[in-house]
């Protein structure tokens, strides 16, 4: 694992809200390349906004953060490259309502990466088939299911060729039933070797496909382990009440 | 395995034959439920039947409309030059072409995915009241023999062209189809030129404008122009450059917080003393684009109300797939704030239309100018009835086709609308 190249690189990240609340509290995080990082932490310990500033949809007061060796800095040319290189799947999905799922995939790639369109159509289709959902390309997000839904996200990132896939939640917002099949597709991507960082409190996912379990706190990590460590042995009193109440 | 101990699964059976009751049976049930029910529906009833006996005995037995009759051309377009109105009829032609042929289009290439949202009944009722409204109207009228002869050859086009288009539009070909919709403003700047002349053929000054023409000439020069207005000021309001956003705030304010008719006078004064001797619009003009900073204003608050209504999930899913603001806008955000904001921005275009009579009060002789023209003629004396009732028919006329068109866009539109 240390000999693979860093994707991303955080160091004594803080972050301030406008309205002066500290989020982000020092944090230092590294994810090598083709590895699986599960974020878990209780509700309001700064998950969200800790990934959310990897692809700058949240700005940073002090630290660094480097995103596969181009630093986050307020050049915006910097910021459009990085956004491109992520991928970001939300837990409330984002789907484009007004676009069929087929658009949805293609409206990237041909707008910002100027790519052919009959070209990103045919790479489209493969990735729905590859998330399973090929024959649902020309509904409206509004006609599927929640699952079906959310693995449209996952194929709509899938479509930018992104090297680094951002998850926050992706499960949350889900009937049980439908939580499987949205796991599925992650654990495919996992062992395709897709460099992976998932804020999720599936503990099945995170002990069978994670790497390295980290968990936040008040703003910051308080512990960062492999996973079967993690679940049997936690080192830190926040760990052991945070598992007591999710197990 | 537990399967054999439950209980098995029940088929579905077909739905019942619903409850039909018959007409007396729902005519009971509406009006007569209750005795009081029963009261306040004979009241209403006969109210109703009074009111409808009464203008009816009015219109069709005291009622003289020679003053409609006599004053068709005016009402139509004021005082354009007779010679010249050839322009217009030419105009009005091209338009029912382009109508007839859209319309025929439209039905022949029904979108895939929406197919079940078409009702062929709408199509015929359209059609018969069309062609009653084309045959009756211009007989009730008294036109003479050659016009009436003329509005029923325009009306036989635009049938004949839907009529066409809607069986052999699948023979265009797509790629063409894409651009048809550009016809439309393609045919408003060439109807401008024909009104006003230009491009060798001889000027019509805007001052002999008049009428119908009129109004409709500056409601939608307004509309057309104020919708871009409405939306880079609602942009503009939202935006994070303090300057920009002031000014906004400050434009919207300032003409929402005055009445349109003040702002009508301040433009005729204001214009001409800002700008250089000759530089100032016409008079005409100068009206044209106060409506259309009025619309603006009124239209940047409605698309600021949708603008506001999409998830801010929508923006953040669009930048981290790397669009850049303007492209997340163009291409997410503004598609869906603009449908949201669409049933406010038709009221705003009505109400826009109807404002245009404030035109008369300024001196221009739009519909209203015109029929105080019309009522002050010692001929037509005290026949105020009739003249205002037509008015308000002819306005109710165009707002009914505005309402019904944002309707049918809003139907079109609408992704969750899809049958399937
Ligand atoms: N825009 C904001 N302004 C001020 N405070 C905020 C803002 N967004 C989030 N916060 C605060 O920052 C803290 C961290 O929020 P964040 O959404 O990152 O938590 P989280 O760990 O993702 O929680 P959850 O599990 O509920 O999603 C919370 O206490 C929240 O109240
Ligand atoms: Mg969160």
């Amino acid at each position: 694992m240390t000999a693979s190249p860093l994707m991303i690189e955080a160091r004594g990240v803080q972050k301030w809200y406008p309205n002066g609340f500290h989020a982000l509290r020092g944090v230092d995080l590294s994810v090598s390349r083709g590895e699986v990082v599960v974020i878990m932490g209780p509700s309001g310990s700064g998950k969200s906004t800790f990934i959310r500033t990897f692809n700058a949809l949240e700005d940073f007061q002090e630290g660094t953060i480097t995103i596969d060796g181009i630093a986050l800095s307020n050049d915006l040319r910097n910021i459009d490259a990085i956004r491109c290189d992520t991928g970001m799947v939300f837990q409330q999905f984002n789907l484009f309502p007004h676009l069929t799922v087929l658009e949805n995939l293609t409206l990237a790639p041909v707008a910002v990466r100027k790519r052919r369109r009959a070209e990103v159509e045919a790479q489209a289709l493969g990735l729905l088939e590859r998330v399973g959902i090929a024959e649902q390309a020309g509904k409206y997000p509004g006609q599927l299911s929640g699952g079906q839904q959310q693995r449209v996200a996952i194929a709509r990132s899938l479509c930018m060729e992104p090297r680094i896939l951002l998850f926050d939640e992706p499960t949350s917002a889900l009937d049980p039933e439908m939580v499987g099949e949205v796991l599925e597709v992650m654990r495919a991507l996992a062992a395709d070797g897709m460099t992976m960082v998932v804020v999720t409190h599936e503990m099945g996912f995170a002990r069978e496909v994670a790497h390295r379990v980290v968990l936040m706190s008040e703003g910051q990590i308080v512990e960062e382990a492999a996973p079967t460590t993690f679940f049997t042995n936690p080192q830190h009193e926040r760990s052991r009440q945070f598992l007591a109440q999710i197990l | 395995m537990t399967t054999s101990s439950s209980p098995p699964l029940l088929p579905p059976r077909p739905a019942p034959p619903s409850a039909r009751r018959s007409w007396r049976g729902a005519l009971r049930q509406e009006l007569f439920a209750t005795p009081l029910d029963g009261v306040i529906s004979v009241l209403l009833l006969a109210a109703l039947l009074a009111a409808g006996v009464g203008f009816w005995h009015w219109a069709f037995r005291q009622a003289q409309w020679a003053v409609i009759q006599a004053n068709t051309t005016l009402f139509a377009v004021g005082r354009y030059p007779l010679l010249q109105q050839w322009r217009l009829w030419l105009l009005v032609t091209l338009a029912g072409a382009t109508i007839g042929a859209s319309w025929g289009l439209l039905r022949s290439h029904p979108r895939a995915d929406r197919s079940g949202t078409l009702w062929p009944i709408n199509d015929l009722v359209a059609i018969a009241v069309l062609a009653f409204v084309a045959a009756w109207l211009p007989v009730a009228l008294k036109l003479p023999v050659p016009l009436q002869l003329r509005w029923w050859a325009i009306t036989a086009l635009l049938l004949v062209l839907r009529g066409v288009s809607g069986q052999w539009g699948q023979l265009v070909p797509r790629r063409l189809l894409r651009f048809l919709p550009l016809l439309w403003p393609a045919l408003y700047l060439f109807g401008m030129v024909l009104i006003a002349g230009g491009l060798g053929v001889p000027r019509v000054p805007p001052s002999e404008w008049g009428g119908l023409l009129l109004t409709l000439l500056m409601a939608s020069f307004a509309i057309l122009l104020s919708f871009p207005i409405g939306i880079v000021v609602a942009l503009g309001r939202r935006s994070t450059l303090p300057l920009l956003r002031w000014s906004s705030v400050l434009y919207i304010e300032f003409i929402r917080g005055a009445p349109l008719i003040t702002l009508l006078f301040l433009g005729q004064n204001i214009l001409g003393y800002m700008l250089p001797g000759g530089w100032a619009p016409d008079r005409v003009w100068r009206a044209a684009w106060v409506l259309t900073f009025f619309c603006g204003a009124y239209l940047a608050e409605a698309v600021r109300a949708g603008l506001a209504a999409v998830p801010v999930g929508q923006l953040e899913a669009a930048r981290s797939l790397g669009l850049s603001v303007p492209q997340a806008l163009r291409h997410v955000v503004l598609p869906q704030a603009l449908r949201i904001a669409l049933p406010a921005t038709v009221g705003q275009f009505i109400s826009l239309l109807q404002d245009t009579t404030l035109l008369s009060l300024i001196g221009l002789l739009d519909l209203l100018g015109t029929a105080r023209t019309v009522m002050a003629n010692p001929e037509f004396l005290g026949k105020n009835a009739e003249v205002y009732l037509t008015l308000a028919v002819l306005f109710w006329c165009c707002c009914a086709a505005l309402g019904l068109g944002s309707r049918a866009l809003e139907r079109r539109l609408d992704p969750s609308h899809s049958p399937t």
